[in-house]
Order: structure tokens, then sequence, then C-alpha cells
């Protein structure tokens, strides 16, 4: 009896979504197409998620009405399903006998733990991470594993008793009831158990009569009140239809363009503050002391004629400065040890709950540097690439160390964020924001960088004033580009951070129309040693006017359409800068 | 943000590192961060095996923020220019065996193919007397500024011996800058008046000497461990 509910036609995604987040054969789905978009404001705060409830009797068509929404719906990045079943509540050893007898109610509202459900679908409205638990048919009880899932914009809660609960419903924008005869609904069922499930046609009009009949009758039904629609359970295409373009305006309505406002924003924040003469004087930005090995570091890793070789060995040695440095704001607890001669020392010890997460790519050197200095530290990392389109920061994939998952422990963590530059503060934010959904503590967050322009400071520390930034230098100018790129050639997004640094892309000769090539030439160029000189020499003393006009060219080309195979990305350039980092380390 | 004129500014003295009260100026201190306490709380404690890497690197950077820049205009990836500095005069590595050389490493770490020459000294078991048994410098040395290493600063005869083993390759003594761990005042104070012109940059400053003229609290044979 108590399979009833567990629909095998869940089992089965979308098909043309890229990847999905989930264990199989779950009726929860994390569903990713092609990475996150904002799921917040400029002001860091979390916009919630769009949430639809679907109720319905047993076999009444919930799931294909759940899905004809997602499929609907495949342009929202992540879309998670929901079901009522993993919320069962945990059972004594008396109910499990009976559950075994097929004597137990779980068709009664009560067998459902609603509070820990809404409590669930709260955290995930609001965008943070939850755990859920799983329960077992098999076992009839609650597992002791929970199920980790983050990161939702759009949450379709199903099952029989989904408008049941009234805390579930105040958290529902949508609340839809799929109506079904019941002699349908009893006939979908025989065939369904007696076919997939080898069960015998008595057996379920036993079960159906003793429980499924009378709770649909006095809670599944009577809860079709509280319904916004009402859809038919067959024949239902135009309902479906309906439903559909309404979820798709109120979905449009929320979208977010936001990184141009971040840019601009930043921008006359900067003047306010510069006018006022206390330029970053913010004590929650810790600039690495200048001294002359730093501005002698820095000078090599800013020269674009800096061979790959010097570049990685001075990335390493910077990062593992500016880790140290990070470390000195981590608070230790006094500790005594004895010294080798018998005499006692009052030191300090250090904290274990440390743990970094680099934003990938470019968080990539920072990661080594790290490692030096802390061996042993657990690193995770953000896969946060920008839309080549918008330009906005898609989240592609978060994979986060253990303390950080856990809501149990992710209070306490205190958190090292990579990335090798900030232009706009778009990536970090987005990183940020993922953190804070895990419940990590604002002030528990570090960002370690090598460069960060003046606008992002103020960005940043305007939605998360608590954290702290460390840098290596801080540089005035950030300056939106148009890099035209070849289609065919195109990978999804740079980095975020990094496509702030596209910028190699135009060293090349905009008219010969390869630029995959050129960027080859390019590499070539500096890896040839002697030539490098007499190459570079010219190249290099293109003036960033003259690309400039190269770059409208071949905008103005593209508009004319003489060459379809190019568009334009938007990125952001940070002067003087250091160029694309995750390339020069890389590449 | 670019001041290319060489700093040798003593650092910010601290409230916490009592003995480094009274210090030739020459004599140069880590900032006392709670980073360094905990790093030599654990190098300190008589269970840890552990590398001090770590400090190395920090004496390191230090060490070298000591030498001379010139300014240097380059062109970043994105074309504009940048009013930097360039590293002026070389440098090389002499380290005093056996425990200098654990000192290697962090020194690599920060000045990739640097040359590192050897010196080694022995004290005199009787009458405490350091004695050079060998010595192998690069050549050009007399040229170089040099990074002398040496983890541990007792009562500052060997490095007194060391430095004076420099002198005599025609090292000159304003290019030395002698990278230490761990010193006693007396160490500090023997090492910095006989040679004002040297640097001497040190992590941490302890209490004392004990009779046998170890360093207290100290943390034992560095290059034992």
């Amino acid at each position: 009896m108590a399979r009833h509910q567990h629909d095998p036609d869940h089992l089965h995604p979308r098909p043309q979504l890229q990847s999905w987040i989930s264990a199989p054969g779950s009726k929860n789905e994390v569903m990713v197409s092609h990475g996150r978009a904002p799921w917040y404001g400029p002001d860091g705060k979390n916009i919630e998620a769009y949430v639809v409830g679907i109720a319905g009797g047993s076999a009444s068509g919930k799931t294909s009405v759940a899905r004809a929404i997602l499929s609907a719906l495949n342009y929202i990045p992540t879309v998670l399903i929901l079901s009522q079943d993993s919320f069962y509540n945990a059972h004594t050893d008396e109910e499990i006998e009976l559950a075994f007898n097929n004597d137990l109610d779980l068709d009664h509202p009560d067998a459902i733990d609603s509070s820990l459900f809404a409590k669930c679908l709260m955290d995930l409205k609001q965008g943070k991470a939850t755990e859920i638990p799983t329960y077992s048919f098999v076992h009839h009880q609650r597992m002791p594993e929970k199920k980790y899932i983050y990161g939702a914009s759009v949450i379709i809660v199903e099952g029989i008793m989904a408008l049941q609960s009234p805390e579930l419903r105040d958290l529902y924008d949508l609340k839809v009831f799929v109506n079904c005869d019941s002699d349908l609904m009893l006939a979908r069922r025989i065939k369904r158990d007696v076919q997939e499930r080898g069960r015998d046609v008595d057996g379920i009009l036993d079960q159906y009569l003793r429980f499924v009949k009378s709770s649909y009758d006095n809670f599944v039904q009577p809860s079709s009140r509280y319904a916004d629609i009402i859809v038919p359970g067959s024949s239902n295409q135009l309902a479906i239809e309906l439903l559909v373009t309404h979820v798709k305006r109120q979905l449009d309505t929320r979208s977010l363009r936001f990184r141009k406002m971040l840019a601009q924003m930043g921008d006359d924040e900067a003047e306010v503050q510069s006018s006022k003469g206390e330029e970053h004087s913010d004590k929650q930005v810790v600039l690495l002391e200048q001294t002359n090995q730093l501005l002698g570091l820095m000078t090599i890793l800013r020269d674009r004629t800096t061979s790959r070789g010097d570049f990685i060995f001075y990335a390493d040695r910077l990062s593992t400065i500016v880790v140290e440095k990070a470390l000195t704001l981590i608070p230790c607890q006094p500790k005594t040890v004895k010294t080798p001669l018998g005499v006692d020392y009052k030191g300090t010890g250090g904290d274990d709950q440390l743990v970094g997460v680099s934003i990938l790519r470019s968080g990539g050197p920072f990661s080594h540097g790290l490692r030096r200095v802390i061996r042993d530290i657990p690193i995770g990392g953000m896969l946060i690439q920008s839309d080549p389109k918008t330009g906005e920061p898609l989240l592609l994939k978060s994979d986060l160390p253990h303390s950080i998952k856990s809501t149990e422990t992710s209070g306490e963590v205190k958190v090292l964020l990579l990335d090798s530059q900030m232009g706009t503060g778009a990536a970090a934010m987005m990183a940020i924001r993922v953190l804070l959904d895990h419940g990590v503590l604002e002030s528990n967050i570090i960002f370690l960088t090598y460069l960060i322009a003046k606008q992002a400071i103020h960005s940043v520390l305007r939605a998360f004033p608590s954290i702290h930034i460390v840098t290596a230098a801080i540089d005035p100018g950030l300056d939106e580009m148009h890099i035209p790129y070849n289609r065919s050639t195109l990978v999804l997004g740079e980095s975020a951070g990094e496509a702030d640094f596209a910028v190699r892309l135009i060293d090349g000769d905009l008219t010969t129309g390869g630029l995959e090539g050129e960027r080859e030439k390019v590499d070539d160029q500096r890896e040839g040693v002697q030539s490098e000189k007499e190459l570079g020499a010219d190249r290099f003393k293109v003036p960033i006017k003259r690309e400039m006009e190269e770059l409208k060219f071949s905008r103005a080309r593209e508009r004319r359409g003489d060459d379809g195979a190019f568009g334009e990305k938007r990125a952001w350039v940070i002067s003087p800068g250091m160029g694309h980092i995750g390339d020069r380390y890389y590449m | 943000m670019s001041s290319p004129t060489p700093t040798t500014t003593c650092l910010p003295a601290s409230g916490t590192n009592v003995n480094k009260a009274h210090l030739p100026e020459n004599a140069l201190v880590l900032a006392p961060t709670r980073q360094l306490q905990s790093l030599l709380t654990i190098i300190r404690d008589e269970k840890t095996q552990r590398t001090s890497d770590r400090i190395i690197r920090l004496l390191v950077e230090e060490g070298l923020n000591h030498l001379p820049v010139v300014p240097k205009k380059v062109i970043t990836p994105v074309g504009q220019e940048y009013e930097g500095v360039s590293f002026q005069g070389r440098i090389c590595g002499v380290s005093i065996m056996r425990a200098g050389e654990a000192m290697e490493a962090g020194l690599r770490d920060c000045c990739r193919s640097v040359r590192i020459g050897k010196i080694l000294i022995q004290r005199d078991e009787e009458t405490f007397q350091p004695k050079l048994f060998y010595a192998k410098l690069p050549d050009d040395i007399s040229q170089r500024f040099v990074l002398l290493l040496d983890p541990m600063l007792a009562t500052g005869g060997s490095c007194l011996k060391a430095i004076e083993v420099l002198i005599d390759h025609g090292v000159q003594e304003e290019k030395i800058l002698f990278l230490n761990l761990i010193a006693s005042p007396e160490g500090i104070k023997n090492v910095c008046t006989r040679f004002p012109k040297l640097r001497l940059i040190t992590a941490w400053v302890d209490e004392g000497l004990d009779s046998n003229s170890y360093i207290v609290p100290g943390l034992g044979d560095f290059g034992d461990r």
C-alpha cells in the first residue's frame, strides 16, 4: 500500500536538459540547463523563488501537469520538483509493522511532517540551501541520510496533500488542483498497480476503499477550494497552456539585468567617495602594504611582455603573500606548549574551521598559493561564467566542502574566497551569495584577490558590508567593452570575473576573421623566445584607441550583416589591470 | 601607490613581543601578527615535526623588501601604461650549515633560481668559540646582495664568524641581510653593534639565553628537528 504514490513516471527527466543534479530515480530533481543567472538584486538580497503547488488525487495526473510546466520552462536554468513523498514522518516500530502489513494509513494528512516540509520549502524559496529527508518505501521509514538541495528559481511542489497544510499554502505563488473523475483515477490506479507493481485487483481495491477513497473525499478533494486554478486530469492541453503562459509572465517580470547597473552604481558611489576624500578607507578592505617588492611583483604581472613561466611563478608568489595577509585577519585561540627545552611557551593556536573556495577558472592560481600556506585545507570551487550575450554571471556549478554544505557546521566555517581579480564584482557577489545561502556568516567571509577595481569595492560592500577583502592592488578604471567573438568557436562564457579581461581577443587583427587563429598566433609569439621582441614590439604599440576603432568597425560590419558568424560580447575591463589572468596562467 | 624609493624603516613596534623593546636600529622584527604567533607556537611545540616554511617565506619577503628598485613603465595587456618598479641588484643566498639549509626551500619559493652558497661553522663545545670548517660561495658574490640564512640567533658567535667570511670575500656590509627565525636580545646586540650597516630581520625576539647558551623558550636544535 505504501508504495502506491511512487509514480515511476517521475523518473524520466526532460531529454533536452544538458545536466541535472540529483540522484537518478528520485522524485526530487534539481534541473540545470545552462547555468543560473543572478537570483538576487544589486543589494545582494535574494529574490524569492517562484513556487507552484500541485495537489490532486492519486493517479489524477499531477505529474503530467508538473512535467508540462517544466518543459515549458526549459529556458529557466534551475527548476526543482519537490515531492511530498520525502516528507513522510519517521515511524515507530509498531507503525513500521503496520506498514509492512499494508495497514498503515499514509493517505492521512498527519502522515506528513508538514512543519519540516514547510521549513525546507521556506529555505528553498528564500534561495537558501537545504537538506531534505529521504523516505524509503522499502523500509517504510525515514532514512538517516539527508539530501542536499540548492539553487532553484522555480520550485514545483507536488503531492496529494500539497494544498492541505496552511503553512505550505502560504508559500505558494500559484496553487493548482488537478481534478479528475474518481472512476478514472481508480481505473488508472488499477492498471498501473497491476501492470507495473504486480499487485492483484482485490488488494488494490481493498486498499482503495480503506484509505485512498476516504482520504480523497475527506482531505484531498476539499483542499481544491484553496486552488487558484483547477486543471482537469485528462484532455487538459488548453488548461496547461494557460497555466504556463501565466507562469512565464510572472517569471519575466522577475528577470534581472543588473551587471551594468552594478558598474554604474559603483561609479556614482566612487565619485561621491573621492569627493569626500575618503577613498577606500573602509576597514573592510585590506590593501597589502605597497612595498618595493610588491610593486616589483605587480610590475612583472602587469607587463604584457612577461613570459608565461615568469607569470606563473610570480602569480604564485603573490598569492602566497595575499593568503598570509588574509590569515592575519583570523582570530586565534591562546595555547600553551612545552618547547624542547622544557619551558612553557604561551602562544596561540590556529583555527581549523577554515576552508577555501575558489571561483573557477581564475581563482585557480590562488588555490595553489593557499595550499602552499595550509597544505590540508579543504578547497571547494564554484564555476561562474558570464553569459556571452548579457555579460551577466551564471552559476554553472558549485562544489563546496562538506562543512559548508551541512547546515550544522556552516555557521562556524571561515571561508577564504579566491578569485584573481574583481572587475564589476558581479562574480564575487554571486559567489558570496552562494555562501550566504548555505548559512555561512557574512563576517566569516574573506575575499582574496590580486587586483580589484575601485567600483567593485563599493558595489560588493554595499550589498555585503561585513565581508573582508584582501587585495594586492586597487585600480581606478573599469570600462565597458564590446568584444566581438566568433560564434562558431564560442564556448559558453568566459569566466565571469574574467569576462572582464577577454581583451586578448582584440589583440588580433579583426579583419582576418579567424579570431581563434589569431589567439593561437599570439600564444606562439609569447612562447617563441627570440621572435617575441620583434614581433611583439609593433603589435604592442597599437594604442588602445585604435583597437577600439577597429572594434567599432567590426560592429558596424556586423550590423550590415556581412559576416553572420560574428557576435559581440560585453565585458568590463579593469585598467591598467593585468590582463586575462586565467589565460595568462593556464593557456 | 608607486613610491620607488627604498624603505629601510623598522616595522611597526609591537605590544606583544615584549623582548624587542630596545634593539639596535638595523634589527627588524616581523609584525607580531596572530598568525605568526600561531606558527611559532607550532614550531616551538616539542611534538611538532613540521617545517617552518611559512615563517621563512615571510622573512624572505620582508628581507627582499630591503633591496633597491628603480622605476619602470610597462604596458598592461589592456594596453594601458602602468608605472611600476623593477628589481635592482642581484642577490644570492648563503646558508649557515646545517640549520640554515632548512631555510633554502623558503628562499627558493620566492626567488626561483637564486644561487645559494654554504658556510659550515661549528661551535667548539669546550670553548664556545665558533670555528669555520667550510665555505663555498658564488664567485661573483662581491657584486651581490647576500641573504644570510640562519634560523636561530643565540650568542651570535657563529653568525659573526659567517659575516666575517662574507666580508673577506668582498661582500659589502650594507649588502648583507641576515634572516633569522628566533633571536635572543644578546645575539641581536652582538651582531648589530659589531656590523652596524648590516640589516638583521627576525621573526621573534625571545627572552634570553640559558646557562648553555640556548635560546629560551626557543625551539630546541633547529637542524636536528
